[in-house]
């Protein structure tokens, strides 16, 4: 059974309705990643699962309990905000203790715990400053380890590193992905930023208008996206309409041509997908699998690559090569599709 | 060009300073002259000594300081939780703080009259009283310390109430979830997170306050009795009934001073409860 399951949740504010009907189940010593576009809801559920709302129809279910209804104070989540949220009147060390004396942690044990989880996120002799004396990167620590010196049962991370410069950025997630694994705790991260979750996700839930459209693994999401939406996320920019025929693997475009495509779908008619860098070009005459003749509009030099973008019958396609033969706008070009690239949704 | 332009923008500020130079600054030490000159024209602190000596101006030094201070604290209590309910829960904040600020708006003489009629013989509080049984007939409320620190706590509660709003508002309502999410109550999160970081709004309010309750003239004239002169009414005895304007100096400049000290005073005890203002 699932450490955490959100069941037909509906959540909003006044009669503003942002998540409907969700269904959400994360597994014991996960990291899951919410992602979407800003108002897709990653947010609010998450801060609903934290407590911070409740529900108005639904059920939050958490380690075979019902949390619906239970106050934050006594969930034991511990909670990362975009903006830290460090007490900016306490030092280090009372804003990482804060948690441990709300549950009236002994003395001595208080202190060997924090000093223990300073350590931990590499900020040992930190402990008398405040946080105003101290960098963007040193105050995410600190709230992280203010939040994980609680031991939680459930980490939740809004958008943690949002604040933080490019380079800082991938640091602390490597940072945040070892801290999860060393401790085995489950998490839950909301995120819009797309490298970052493949990179720290055991799991990716892409959300869409309050919806969830896919939840899974980094690379299922990358290589098999379900939906137009995420395939277009995940970075597939060539869409064509395709028609079933008569043979397994053979489809009809729009033009009446021929596509020969991987994997079954059932239905009559649907949308197929590729990636610009699994087009190539070729040379005429050559037996290249789905050849497809076109004009060169555009013609951008990516440094290592060249991308072109090609207009077609069925309509105008992006192709990133890194042939070394060089093309010319208004160059007759004939494209090329290998099956197995092309994604049926 | 930075340091040209620099020079020019200072121009603007000098309207202003000559205006203070003029009516403030000098009439300031030229009372504090007066106040350290004896009769001969040399300096000399005999009319301090002689006024420290003087057992009715202790009296009325210390009720002033009283007075002022039991308002400041009245203010505070009422001020605090007033203060949060409008910053953190209300939907029509704009509306209640037009209705917070209101009293500021009338003279401090209407009021005064205002409170005449309430807490008079036969005000409605007496009136009130005396139906009600708990007392046999009409008792004095007004023309006493009672009727003034009223009159001073409605006139002075509003500065209370806005100088806590404006640090509230500034306190993120992450902090409050933060300390939730880390098992804190509500009390405890009010404890621990919003009343340390409201004490700089606590100290603002607290100054304004207690140097208006202070210097505050009309109200203590109005509410208060003969017998219950303060320090800003003395002055205008000495000057005004008396014809003694050394006095007067005198008693201004130590007003002055116990202001300024007083502040200071509220400034370190606020530092020491939070180290970051």
């Amino acid at each position: 059974m699932a450490l955490l399951e959100l069941q037909n949740i509906t959540a909003g504010y006044d009669k503003n309705v942002i998540l409907k009907d969700l269904d959400f189940q994360v597994e014991k010593g996960e990291l899951v990643s919410l992602l979407g576009s800003s108002g897709c809801g990653k947010t609010t559920t998450l801060r609903l699962i934290a407590g911070f709302s409740t529900p108005m129809a639904g059920k939050f279910m958490f380690d075979g309990k019902d949390y619906t209804q239970v106050p934050l104070n006594k969930r034991n989540f511990g909670f990362v905000f975009q903006s830290y949220a460090l007490f900016p009147h306490m030092t280090v060390f009372d804003n990482v203790a804060f948690g441990l004396k709300m549950r009236r942690v002994p003395q001595d044990q208080m202190k060997k715990e924090v000093m223990e989880m300073l350590e931990t996120v590499d900020l040992g002799g930190f402990e008398n400053r405040f946080p105003k004396e101290m960098s963007g990167g040193q105050r995410q620590r600190v709230a992280l380890a203010r939040a994980l010196v609680i031991k939680p049962d459930l980490l939740l991370l809004d958008e943690p590193l949002s604040n933080l410069d490019a380079k800082l950025r991938v640091k602390m997630r490597v940072e945040i992905r070892r801290l999860q694994q060393k401790f085995g705790f489950t998490a839950i991260y909301v995120t819009h930023d797309q490298e970052e979750c493949f990179a720290i996700s055991d799991k990716v839930a892409i959300m869409n208008h309050g919806v969830i459209e896919q939840m899974d693994s980094p690379s299922v999401i990358y290589n098999h996206p379900k939906t137009e939406f995420i395939a277009r996320f995940v970075g597939f920019e060539n869409f064509m309409d395709l028609k079933r025929t008569d043979r397994d693997g053979i489809y009809v475009l729009s033009d009446g041509s021929r596509i020969q495509a991987e994997g079954g779908k059932s239905g009559e008619s649907f949308k197929a997908c590729i990636r610009p860098e699994d087009i190539s070009i070729v040379s005429d005459g050559t037996d290249a699998p789905n050849p497809l003749t076109g004009e060169v509009m555009v013609s951008t030099f990516l440094g290592k690559r060249n991308q072109y973008n090609v207009r077609t019958a069925i309509g105008e396609f992006e192709v990133s090569t890194d042939q070394e033969s060089v093309y010319k706008i208004g160059d007759r070009v004939t494209l090329s599709m290998t099956p197995g690239k092309i994604i049926l949704l | 060009m930075l340091e040209k332009k620099t020079k020019i923008y200072w121009l603007f500020i000098l309207p202003g300073c000559l205006f203070l130079a003029f009516f403030m600054l000098i009439p300031l030490f030229s009372l504090l002259f007066k106040s350290f000159v004896d009769e001969g024209g040399r300096f000399s602190l005999a009319n301090y000594f002689a006024l420290f000596e003087s057992t009715y101006f202790k009296q009325v030094f210390l009720r002033s300081i009283r007075l002022s201070l039991t308002s400041t604290v009245v203010c505070a209590f009422l001020g605090f939780p007033t203060a949060y309910y409008i910053s953190k829960y209300s939907k029509n904040k704009g509306v209640l703080m037009a209705l917070a600020v209101f009293p500021m708006f009338t003279s401090p003489v209407i009021r005064s009259f205002s409170w005449m009629v309430i807490l008079g013989k036969k005000g409605i509080v007496n009136d009130l009283l005396v139906k009600s049984g708990i007392v046999s007939k009409p008792i004095g409320l007004l023309y006493n310390e009672f009727s003034m620190i009223v009159g001073f706590i409605q006139l002075f509660l509003p500065l209370m109430i806005l100088s806590l709003i404006g640090i509230m508002d500034n306190i993120s309502e992450d902090l409050n979830l933060a300390a939730g999410s880390l098992g804190a109550s509500r009390l405890g999160t009010f404890r621990h997170v919003v009343l340390p970081l409201s004490i700089p709004g606590l100290v603002t309010g607290s100054v304004l306050v207690f140097t208006g309750c202070l210097t505050a003239y009309t109200t203590p004239q109005l509410l208060g009795g003969t017998d219950t002169r303060v320090l800003a009414t003395m002055i205008y005895q000495q000057a005004m009934s008396l014809g003694d304007w050394t006095q007067a100096s005198v008693v201004a400049v130590v007003m002055i001073v116990v202001t300024i000290a007083v502040s200071s005073v509220i400034n370190g005890i606020s530092r020491k409860l939070n180290p970051t203002i």
